[in-house]
This record gives structure tokens, sequence and C-alpha cells, in this order.
């Protein structure tokens, strides 16, 4: 991998984003708006087993979020007739995956970074602290494997008249297993009715999921990207 | 017709090795520099096919480039200019035939290919977002350019937009865009340029600041350049071919007078004019 190369498409995406914000405020205010919404439909409803659910709730949300900015993940080289000038260059493929996949993790990173202390505001006052260290490792994986797998499909799908639907139609049904490692390891961190076993078994499960995602990508990129 | 251009392209003996007389002229001073080139041809193209599904683009093209040739491709729309650019640029993978560039053939190994070649087109492939400056460094990283900021620096003096680097592209007029995409091209280095309707969308003034351009990088580089252009294309090459169809059906090694290069066209192509 050129790390020269890689640094460059990184950096241009994030100033990109820096100078238009296109991506991080419409995933920032779909996970705020999305939690506030959450929070009063299940306080009012009783909030009585709510810990049992609020690790589905975050990760649903999450996973929707960064839908959003999977989906834009390759706007700025359609939209400015870019992506033949990525491909002209000399570069590995996979490299270009790398850089587009960590820029997706830094700006789904940067929304969980304002979203999780407002989660915990409204769901989860001062259990997350408690379990720190394993729930910033649970949001890693899932985060690699949500960024792994949607930068894959999205550079699929962005050729695709209808690139907008058919991403969630194929990033969906994908992400479920590791929706559902994330969101029970969380539920089981956050209601404290799993020892660390359980939790290291999820991080083990999405540790793998992620390692399936990346070899594929490496597999299939050139053919992914190409004509 | 076709084969006349085929016989006429497909050998280095033909046009490529002999440009004509008036570019000769124009290049006097590199002959001498070029002479041992020229047995090797920078750019060789054999038997070229593209499908797209069951539909095929081009059919069995075949030309070569010399090194420091220019060599224009015409036809109307559909023909498959810009499906040979694409495909000399690494950016289609042909169906059949064999392509080598600068010594370095296409399906094996594209990644020099990439080193050597600098493709223009219409679009500028420039991010909106960035500045001028930016776009450049971008680049300048992913070709792995030898001190990047000096040759930066260097291409938008060249190309008069110095005093425009700090700004974003989305603030460029199209022939400003264009001559940054110049820049672009030109910041490796690359032996040939690929130039894909260049022309196409400037106003009149744009368009002779950019022949301008092209007529001092005319003695650096080996290009290829598809236009419907009659004065842009005959005026810097040396070598011409018609295609219609996806087939050659006309080569020529340059020096026709617009006149009878129209005519020429006019009976060859089944539709579509030259401006």
């Amino acid at each position: 991998m050129g790390w020269r190369q890689f640094k460059a498409m990184v950096r241009k995406d994030v100033v990109s984003e820096l100078r238009t914000r296109e991506t991080v405020v419409s995933m920032f205010l779909f996970v705020v708006l999305a939690m506030i919404v959450f929070h009063y439909a299940f306080t009012v409803s009783g909030g009585g087993r709510l810990s049992f659910y609020t690790g589905g709730m975050l990760w649903v949300v999450f996973v929707f979020g960064a839908l959003l900015g999977l989906n834009r993940s390759f706007a700025h080289e359609k939209d400015d007739g870019c992506l033949d000038g990525l491909l002209l260059c000399p570069v590995d493929r996979m490299t270009i995956y790398l850089a587009k996949m960590t820029a997706n993790l830094i700006f789904l990173g940067a929304i969980q970074v304002v979203a999780v202390p407002v989660f915990a505001l409204f769901f989860a006052s001062g259990r997350i602290a408690t379990h720190l260290p394993a729930f910033l490792a649970l949001v890693v994986l899932a985060d690699l494997g949500i960024a792994a797998l949607g930068t894959l499909l999205a550079t699929i799908t962005m050729n695709t008249r209808s690139r907008d639907l058919l991403l969630p139609i194929v990033f969906l049904p994908l992400v479920i297993p590791l929706l559902i490692a994330a969101a029970s390891g969380t539920s089981a961190l956050l209601s404290g009715a799993a020892g660390a076993p359980s939790v290291l078994g999820r991080l083990a499960f999405l540790l793998v999921y992620d390692g399936v995602f990346l070899v594929l990508a490496y597999g299939t990129y050139d053919v992914a990207i190409g004509e | 017709m076709a084969g006349a251009g085929r016989a006429a392209g497909n050998h280095g003996g033909g046009p490529a090795s002999e440009p004509a007389g008036g570019a000769r002229s124009e290049r006097a001073g590199d002959a001498p520099e070029r002479a041992g080139d020229a047995a090797a041809p920078e750019i060789c193209v054999e038997g070229l096919g593209k499908a797209f599904g069951r539909r095929d683009v081009l059919r069995d093209v075949s030309f070569t480039v010399a090194r420091g040739g220019f060599l224009t491709l015409f036809g109307p729309n559909g023909a498959g200019k810009t499906t040979t650019l694409r495909l000399l640029a690494t950016l289609l993978k042909p169906s059949s035939g064999s392509v080598t560039v600068a010594g370095h053939d296409l399906r094996g190994d594209p990644a020099p290919v990439r080193r050597a070649i600098g493709f223009i087109s219409h679009d500028p492939l420039l991010y909106r977002d960035l500045t001028a400056h930016e776009n450049l460094r971008f680049y300048a990283d992913m070709y792995g350019v030898a001190d990047a900021e000096r040759r930066i620096a260097d291409l938008l003096e060249r190309v008069e937009l110095s005093h425009r680097r700090h700004d974003v592209v989305a603030t460029f007029s199209k022939g400003m865009q264009q001559r940054l995409a110049i820049a672009r091209a030109l910041l490796h280095e690359p032996r040939v340029l690929l130039l894909d309707e260049p022309h196409s969308g400037l106003d009149p003034h744009a368009v002779d600041l950019l022949d301008g351009l092209l007529g001092d990088i005319r003695a650096e580089h080996t290009f290829v350049m598809a236009t419907h252009s009659l004065r842009q294309g005959l005026g810097l090459a040396d070598q011409v071919l018609i295609l219609d169809g996806g087939k050659v059906v006309f080569a020529h090694g340059g020096g026709m007078a617009e006149a009878e290069f129209a005519a020429t066209y006019r009976a060859q192509v089944r539709e579509g004019a030259l401006v």
C-alpha cells in the first residue's frame, strides 16, 4: 500500500467534508433526532425494562446514520467526475478502498463522539462509564465492520442509476449479524446481566466479521471499482 | 477503406515514423534527439477490440504513434474515439487485441502505463470543493511526484493560475478549469498525453489559450487527441485517423489541407460533420 497515496485520499475526503459539511451534518442530525424520538417513544410506554433494548436502539441508529454517510462516500468522485482521475493514478485499488474506508470510519467516529454522550444522557446514565473499555472495543470493532462492508458495497452500487436505494437494500441484510453482536453486547454491558465471557464472545465474532469483509474486499475490489 | 486504414496505421513504417513535413519542420530542433527513438513506437495498438455486452464498439483497430508524434482521431459521435482513449488510459479493459504504451503492455501491468500517461478530457477531473493548489497537491501525492510544491508552483505559473491557487475550483470558469486540468495532467511529467475533446464547451478565447498551451508542450510529449474540430485536430497532428462504427476507415500521415481532409471525411463517414 502506498502510504503517501493513502494519506492524500483520506486528507482529501476530510478537507472536502470540513468545507462542505454535507455528510457529517446530515449523519449527526439523523442520529441525535432518532435518539430523541426513541427517548420519547419508549419512556412514554414505560421504561422499566428499557435497558434490555438500549443496545439495539443505539446500533439501529448508528447503522442507519452510517448509511447516510456511505451513500455520500463516492459522491465527490461521481458528481465532480473525478472517479476517472482517481482510477488513472498508479495506485493499488486496495489503497483506494482502505482510504475510503478510513474516511468513512472517521466520519462515523466523529458522530459517535457526540452521539454516545447524548445516548448516555437519555438511556444509560453512568452505566457506559462503568464499562467504558469494553464498550469502546465494541464500538471500534462494529464501526470497522460497518465501514468495511459499507465501503465495498458503496463502491459496487455507485455506478448504478438508483444507488441511493440499492445500497440500503444490499447493505442492511449483510449487516444484521454485526447488528446482533453489537446490540446484544451493548445491552449486556449496560444491563449488567452478562459476564465478561459473553461480551468477549461478541467481540471475537465482530473481529471475524471485520476480517471476512476485509478479505472479501481485498479479493474483489479491483473488479468492484473497475470498468 | 478500413483495409487502407490498417495498411497505413499498422506499422511503424507508415505515418507514425514519417510525420508530415509541416509537423516535422515545426519540431526541427528535436529531430536529432528523436531519430533513435522513432524506431520503437511510443504507442502500439494491434487488433484492438472492445465490446460492451454483445455490442462491439471497437473492432480490429490498429495504429502506432512514434515518440513525440501527434495522432488525431476524428469521427462522428459513437465512432469509438473516446473508447479508444479510455482503453489507452487503462480506464477500460480491451476485449481483444494488444496495446503497448511507453513499452509497457496494458493488460499485463497497467501501473507503469498509468505513470506514463496524462489524460485531459472535456471533464477536468478536479474536485470542485478543493482549491487549485489542493487539487494539484492531491494528484502530486497520488503520482508520487518528487519536490511537489516546486512542480505545482511551476505548473500554476505556466497555466497562468498562480493568482488563483488558493481559490476553490467551483469558482473557476470552464476555461480556467481546463487550464488547471492541463496542469494536473502534466504534474507527473507523463510521456504520453491523451486528450479527449479538450476544446469542448470552451469559448473562443479559452480555445486560443488552450491551443497556445498545447503548442508550448507539443515538443515534450507524445499525443493522441480525439476531436471534432478540423482546425485544432489538423493543426498540431502529424498523423490522423478517421474512425466510424468502431473501425478505422481512413489513416494518413498528416499534412493534408483542411479542405482536402474535410472532403475525405465526408466521403468516409456515414453521418456527422466536422466543425
